[in-house]
């Protein structure tokens, strides 16, 4: 009894001892962020841990757009979350079409798709950029928002497929014989049965590819260029452009776009349970 | 309710063939049971038969109608899985009523099939809840359900007990059987286990590597088993078999350096060698010191029963005994032979020789 009590505050220790420095390390660069963005502009780099005299206008300078890099703030707001959302949507489209063919319907080729997929992340997105650049020239579609969202279906797709495909493999064959015999189509099947059973991992996944999509700044920056067709990302970039940047105003504008993600993960966390399709099947 | 053939049906996976032409018929109503050891091929047969697998050579046949082209769905079968395969997102009653919901059938229809089946399956009080929610006896019994709920022309049961625990699985045994005498439905069912088979079948195919050993009923295989794998395979505790010389002109195998006794019957079959088989119940301890001597190694009571691990001659034998006995480990003993129960194979094809 004693023996486990010591062994268990020893484990706790050693966990506080790695978690500890892990969360300062987190939230240091946040608080941070958070101490600009409540600062005025002449005590913002002041060195202080509180600032002197904590204010609010930052806010109402973004809110309404008050400064020249930030005339178009909620437009950009805009672009940024219809980008996320489609390329969330795509990409969830397009991975769960995947994987449930091929983990479920079993097509010829599966394997060579899925080794495909994999070979896409041999070469680094960065390197890609360029690449991707004359494409979506060649195609018309350069400072179209369809050439980042495509372009960020693109790189998201591989991954996600993975992920659903060992997701989907983990669910029961019998499930697909047993509606088989019941008279499902295959479509039926997928409705009915498959997509309830993935509704954990469809949020994941759907998850990190808008993250990917809202966080994405390189391949934004390069194939979209019009001030009211650029993600907020890019128009943080553009603060920097300046010799004297407005830092509490950028800060401001950073706390504020990631709000939406923090929501969006807190939000889904409680679906990214696994133990739905417990009872299935005797393991 | 309807009648079942198979025409020199075979299988094969690549290269590897794994049921290799087999044909016989099922009638109306009779309740099936396909039996083997695993890697026999039953499970892929029952899978044929479901429309779950392609037939590689060969014809089933339904009510007349072959099926090998039918999709599974419209061969109007249902299937219970030996892992239950219930849909986990749906409840008791959605997953009873799914099969129907595919069909578009009206709410009322429904409504009053589930009822009927969840009536015959004591499952009235659980309608509303999910398949984690319920013991393993229970799921098993919405899976019947499900499959009650279609009013199929065949009832197919891959081994649906053998994730139940011993006690339960007796019980869900009878309940199925029952269910059978009273729904009448033409059933197949596959399983490894004997006793199982045995207990519930109208007619028991065993198989064996790909082919069908012997059909026939569950005593007509217990005691005329038409070869040595039929014989060993049916029966617990399985028959002992001793391998020796039908000496011409004896009336008694050698093996083991002991005469085993023959009945007249069979004394035409003199002068091979074959293999000698008598069922552990047919053979008594002799009270006159006479018949064939055996060492006892292990006495195993059961209360009603007795069942002594013996060895004559070096080789193993089992004896099963009503009552009790005051017999030790150690002790020699004789053994009267029941010589009309006695069973002679080939020495060589293991046919029955009669």
């Amino acid at each position: 009894m004693k023996r486990s009590f010591l062994k268990t505050v020893t484990t706790e220790a050693k966990l506080l001892l790695i978690g500890i420095p892990v969360l300062v390390w987190t939230l240091v660069p946040i608080y941070h962020m958070f101490l600009f963005a409540i600062s005025a502009r002449d005590s913002a780099t002041s060195g202080r841990l509180w600032p002197q005299e904590p204010t609010l206008q930052n806010f109402d300078f973004v809110f309404h757009q008050k400064h020249f890099y930030l005339d178009h703030f909620w437009i950009q707001m805009g672009n940024s979350l219809l980008i996320a959302l489609t390329v969330g949507f795509l990409t969830l489209l397009i991975a769960t079409c995947a994987a449930f063919a091929i983990s479920r319907l079993k097509v010829r080729g599966g394997r060579t798709v899925m080794n495909l997929a994999l070979f896409t992340y041999f070469i680094p997105a960065a390197f890609l950029a360029v690449p991707m650049y004359k494409t979506m020239g060649l195609y018309g579609l350069l400072n179209s928002q369809w050439a980042l969202i495509l372009a960020m279906v693109t790189i998201a797709s591989p991954y996600c497929i993975w992920v659903l495909k060992q997701a989907s493999d983990k669910l029961p064959y019998e499930l697909d014989e047993a509606a088989r015999m019941d008279g499902a189509s295959p479509m039926q099947l997928f409705f009915m049965v498959y997509l309830p059973l993935m509704v954990p991992s469809l949020v994941a996944v759907g998850t990190y590819s808008l993250l990917l999509a809202w966080n994405e700044y390189l391949y934004a920056f390069l194939l979209l260029s019009n001030d009211k067709s650029v993600t907020v990302a890019v128009a943080l970039g553009n603060f920097l452009s300046a010799d004297d940047s407005p830092w509490e105003l950028l800060m401001t504008t950073g706390l504020i776009y990631a709000m939406p993600p923090a929501a969006i993960y807190y939000t889904f966390k409680r679906y990214m349970v696994s133990g739905l399709t417990s009872g299935a099947v005797k393991s | 309710m309807a009648s079942v053939s198979f025409h020199n049906i075979k299988k094969s996976f690549g290269k590897t063939d794994i049921i290799h032409g087999i044909s016989f018929d099922i009638r109306d109503g009779e309740f099936v049971v396909l039996v083997g050891p695993s890697g026999c091929g039953k499970s892929t047969l029952l899978r044929m038969l479901a429309g779950l697998e392609d037939i590689t050579d060969g014809e089933i046949i339904i009510d007349n109608t072959p099926v090998n082209d039918l999709e599974a769905k419209d061969r109007d079968i249902a299937m219970v899985f030996q892992s239950y395969a219930l849909y986990p997102h749906m409840t008791v009653r959605e997953n009873m009523g799914f099969s129907l919901r595919l069909r578009k059938a009206n709410a009322q229809l429904m409504q009053e099939r589930v009822a009927h089946a969840a009536r015959i399956l004591n499952l009235e009080s659980l309608l509303e809840r999910y398949p984690r929610e319920l013991s393993g006896g229970q799921r098993q019994r919405v899976a019947m359900g499900r499959a009650i709920v279609r009013d199929p022309k065949v009832f197919l049961f891959d081994e649906p007990l053998s994730n139940l625990d011993a006690k339960l699985r007796v019980a869900m045994r009878a309940e199925i059987k029952e269910l059978h005498q009273r729904l009448k439905t033409t059933t197949v069912y596959v399983t490894h286990d004997q006793i199982e088979a045995m207990t519930m079948a109208d007619r028991i195919v065993v198989m064996h590597d790909g082919i069908v050993e012997q059909i026939g009923t569950p005593l007509e295989l217990f005691d005329i088993p038409g070869n040595l794998f039929v014989a060993q395979f049916i029966g617990s505790p399985a028959m002992n078999v001793v391998k020796g010389d039908f000496k011409a002109g004896t009336q008694a195998v050698a093996a083991q350096g002991v005469q085993w006794p023959v009945p007249a019957s069979l004394a035409r079959h003199a002068g091979r060698t074959v293999h000698y088989g008598i069922r552990p119940s047919d053979m008594t301890l002799s009270t006159t010191q006479q018949g064939v001597p055996a060492q006892v190694v292990v006495v195993e009571p059961t209360g009603a029963e007795t069942e002594l691990l013996l060895h004559v001659g070096g080789s193993p034998l089992t004896l099963v005994m009503h009552g009790r006995t005051s017999v030790q480990p150690g002790d020699t003993v004789h053994l009267d032979i029941d010589v009309s129960k006695v069973h002679l194979f080939d020495g060589q094809t293991e046919q029955r020789l009669d």
